[in-house]
């Protein structure tokens, strides 16, 4: 019997390294060979991770792939977070990628949806977040990573800063079971600020030809909030955060909860809720937080990567961000979805459809855009054993083995941009997934998860339905004039209202006349700046106000 | 119309046709004049935009567009343009003489426009979902009966407004196939080019690379819907944020603004070359 070999994958990554010796100096590589290094030690049929999420994107490095030999490199096993720059699809076109498996496809959501269709593109499957980042550690161990670093030394150290997200759970990935790790860099200087990957579990170090792709993504100029989700905004105070007591909490990002952080200082000041309510947060570093944080409401903020601009106010404000040493904020998107999955006491978010039963999705028209971390954090962790107030709260009392469940709000209004109703029958979610082969409806947030829904027309309590029947009506009740909407009546509203099972905004002491502008705490970008004390610094495509 | 094309380019429509370009509203009326002018104008705006060295990284084309589109794309000649754009409006206008045309309703989805087609569309009074123009705008094509029918359920649904348009075929929808038919076969004695750039493909909005989708579509785009907003889409995916629009109009570019206010927009009918010149060069510039 021969012995088997238990170095293979050593021995293979060492026969690929030692391929590209003539072009290796030390860890790095010419940004001109970029393309002979891939050639070299990516392999028909790899498993490779190309890093990008919804803000930062290893963009030299996609490029240098797209640029590849299609007879040398193809057929790749592509896993991919975000599919958001053009030749993320292009590569599954010229045949060097085959299979993917994802989380969001938002900016790439028509062209992957064809491309599912036409079988250009053979889906994995459609993860969220932290699907996708466990899955590496299992069932999709990649062969080669391809992430992008702020500044590398010498040694190969890499400083990935405010938007390190998650190129430490890829790295890791590869690191250690014999994958390549190769590293695009903006800057390679002689010492980093501080280490936030060490040096030894690079492999290759390519200086980008320009900066990696960075947008400011999570940025919402209070000018563009309406007098409607000004309303919204304070039902769902008084509605959920102070009725629930809630302490911990994400914002989805949208103009919804931009209006909520902006009237914490001001509505939630007249309520006399500061110090009683959301003190710790898991959310990026929205500018429409700096007047909380500046009034003494915020004291607690983790954050799944960076903003552009909010560098230098973060680095003034270690108490409330995590702060290197070096004073840059260190930013993980597998921590930070790990939090918002088990640690929060809330989720807030939005959404562009919900059907009869309370599910919603993001995926309309025939656009998939995927999911991101939203499902993580928009859903009730069963595994979760510890105890808040505001957990409990939802405890239902019929039960002695029961227990508490995480509050998941999603904030609509009953129409959306297009003037059509976000409240249906059916999602088109329903549609795509026929469409695109997949073995699910791509649905957001499950109904079963989903503990409120807060329109214009008032808050739903779904988690206090004992029926579906229950469920459907409270949803009809606060659907407006939607078809779903219609089919309510005042004697089941009363009911629903008399239950505690619905709120309008005079059930809530909120008055709707006082829902105006001037209620938030910041009314522009301008504003945003002073209560920051000069510190923020907006993106130009921000700076109109100027 | 054609004030600024030159003699010659006029005079080589004569050769290859027989149809001389009178370029007069009595000329007009005939909708074989109307596509070899608009062609022709294209054609020379697309003259144009090679001389000032300005080329696409996309082309997208709306119907008749596709041929100025793919000569734009190098997949097809000037020649063999003129050729298969006077033979496909003499097959247009000869397959429906009365009875037929086209409809476009605002303010309904795609979705909402097949549900009430479906409830009128039967073999004496057929009408088809058509030209998907934006989310809210959808064209419809059949008999002018079937299609009054859905413009007024279309109201009945509160739609923003109906038109019966002034197009006296049933185009974009499977009425044409006689017309794809004999364009098949015109279409196999010609040379086609893999094109130079991304081509969006009417039939089904897809970005093609390869000569076999833009051939298809030349053959076939009149018995599919135009699939615009999914092209625009798919331009937009790709990195486009540029469009320039070449006469005669700007109906296009209207679309264009709207879905994508951020984007920057170019009609030639508006603009003369010198200044387009400019100001391409000043936005590569950055």
């Amino acid at each position: 019997m021969v012995k088997r070999s238990w170095t293979q994958n050593r021995d293979a990554k060492a026969a690929k390294m030692e391929s590209i010796a003539s072009i290796l100096d030390g860890k790095f590589v010419d940004t001109k060979n970029a393309k002979e290094l891939f050639e070299e030690v990516i392999k028909p049929g790899d498993k490779v991770v190309l890093e990008g999420d919804n803000q930062k994107q290893a963009s030299f490095l996609s490029k240098t792939l797209a640029s590849v030999n299609p007879e040398r490199v193809h057929d790749l096993h592509m896993i991919m977070s975000s599919v958001s720059r053009p030749e993320h699809l292009d590569i599954f076109e010229t045949g060097i990628a085959k299979k993917l498996d994802f989380s969001f496809a938002g900016p790439q959501s028509t062209r992957i949806s064809q491309m599912i269709a036409d079988g250009t593109v053979e889906v994995g499957d459609i993860h969220t977040y932290l699907e996708l980042y466990a899955r590496l550690y299992v069932d999709l161990i990649p062969n080669v990573v391809l992430v992008a670093a702020d500044k590398v030394d010498h040694d190969g150290n890499l400083y990935t800063g405010a938007n390190t997200e998650e190129t430490p759970v890829i790295v890791e990935s590869a690191a250690f079971k014999d994958g390549i790790v190769i590293v695009q860099a903006n800057e390679i200087v002689d010492k980093v600020p501080r280490v936030d990957i060490p040096g030894g579990w690079v492999d290759v170090v390519v200086p980008a030809d320009e900066p990696y792709q960075l947008e400011p993504l999570f940025t919402r100029d209070p000018q563009n909030v309406t007098e409607l989700q000004i309303l919204m905004g304070m039902m769902a105070i008084r509605g959920i955060y102070e009725k629930h007591n809630v302490q911990s909490v994400n914002h989805g990002v949208g103009f919804n909860t931009a209006a909520i952080e902006l009237l914490l200082p001001t509505y939630g000041e007249q309520l006399g809720l500061k110090g009683k309510i959301v003190p710790n947060w898991e959310v990026n570093p929205t500018p429409t937080l700096i007047p909380a944080i500046e009034s003494g409401w915020v004291q607690t903020i983790h954050s799944f990567g960076g903003e552009v601009g909010m560098e230098n106010y973060i680095a003034h404000r270690p108490d409330i961000f995590f702060v290197g040493k070096d004073g840059t904020m260190r930013s993980n998107r597998a921590f930070g979805q790990m939090a918002g999955q088990y640690a929060l006491d809330m989720f807030v978010g939005s959404t562009l459809q919900i059907d009869q039963f309370g599910n919603s999705s993001t995926v309309t028209n025939g656009r998939l855009s995927g999911f991101g971390g939203a499902p993580n954090m928009g859903s009730n962790p069963t595994g979760r054993r510890h105890s808040t107030p505001a957990w409990q709260s939802l405890r239902p009392d019929n039960d002695p083995l029961g227990k508490g469940q995480k509050l998941v709000v999603q904030m609509v209004e009953t129409f959306g941009s297009n003037k059509k109703p976000v409240f249906v029958d059916h999602l088109d979610a329903e549609e795509v997934r026929g469409e695109a082969k997949l073995a699910n409806v791509p649905i957001m947030i499950y109904s079963e998860d989903t503990t409120h829904i807060v329109t214009e027309e008032g808050i739903a309590y779904l988690y206090k339905t004992d029926s579906m029947a229950e469920r459907k009506a409270a949803i009809e009740a606060i659907a407006g004039v939607t078809p779903v909407g219609l089919r309510s009546n005042a004697k089941e509203l009363a009911d629903l209202r008399a239950k505690g099972i619905v709120a309008l905004p005079e059930d809530l002491g909120v008055h709707r006349s006082e829902a105006k502008r001037s209620l938030l705490a910041a009314q522009n970008m301008d504003d945003l700046v002073k209560w920051s004390d000069g510190l923020y610094n907006p993106p130009a495509k921000f700076r109109s106000w100027s | 119309m054609l004030k600024d094309v030159p003699q010659e380019m006029i005079d080589r429509v004569k050769v290859l046709t027989g149809v001389e370009l009178t370029d007069d509203d009595k000329a007009y009326q005939d909708s074989i004049q109307i596509q070899l002018g608009i062609l022709l104008l294209q054609l020379f705006n697309i003259r144009q935009l090679k001389q000032a060295k300005q080329f696409p990284d996309a082309v997208a084309g709306h119907s008749l567009g596709i041929f100025a589109a793919g000569v734009a794309a190098g997949v097809i000649s000037e020649d063999d343009a003129i050729k298969i754009v006077f033979i496909r409006s003499t097959k247009m206008q000869e397959s429906y003489p009365v009875g037929y045309g086209m409809g476009a309703i605002v303010g309904l989805t795609r979705k909402e426009v097949s549900t009430l087609v479906e409830q009128v569309n039967s073999e004496t009074e057929p009408v088809f979902t058509s030209n998907q123009n934006s989310e809210l705008q959808t064209v419809i094509s059949g008999s002018i009966a079937g299609i009054k029918k859905v413009l007024n359920l279309a109201k009945e649904n509160s739609a923003q407004k109906t038109v019966l348009l002034k197009v006296p075929v049933p185009s974009h929808s499977p009425l044409m196939q006689s017309v794809a038919d004999v364009l098949e076969k015109e279409l196999s004695n010609v040379t086609l080019h893999d094109p130079s750039c991304t081509y969006l493909a009417n039939f089904n909005g897809h970005a093609v690379r390869k000569v076999d989708g833009v051939k298809y579509d030349m053959i076939n785009n009149l018995v599919h819907p135009v699939y615009w907003d999914t092209m625009m889409d798919v331009a937009q995916e790709l990195g486009i944020d540029t469009t320039l629009e070449v006469q005669p109009g700007q109906t296009f570019t209207k679309l264009v603004k709207s879905k994508f206010p951020d984007f920057r927009t170019i009609t030639m009918n508006n603009m003369n070359i010198d200044d387009i010149e400019f100001l391409l060069e000043k936005w590569k510039r950055g």
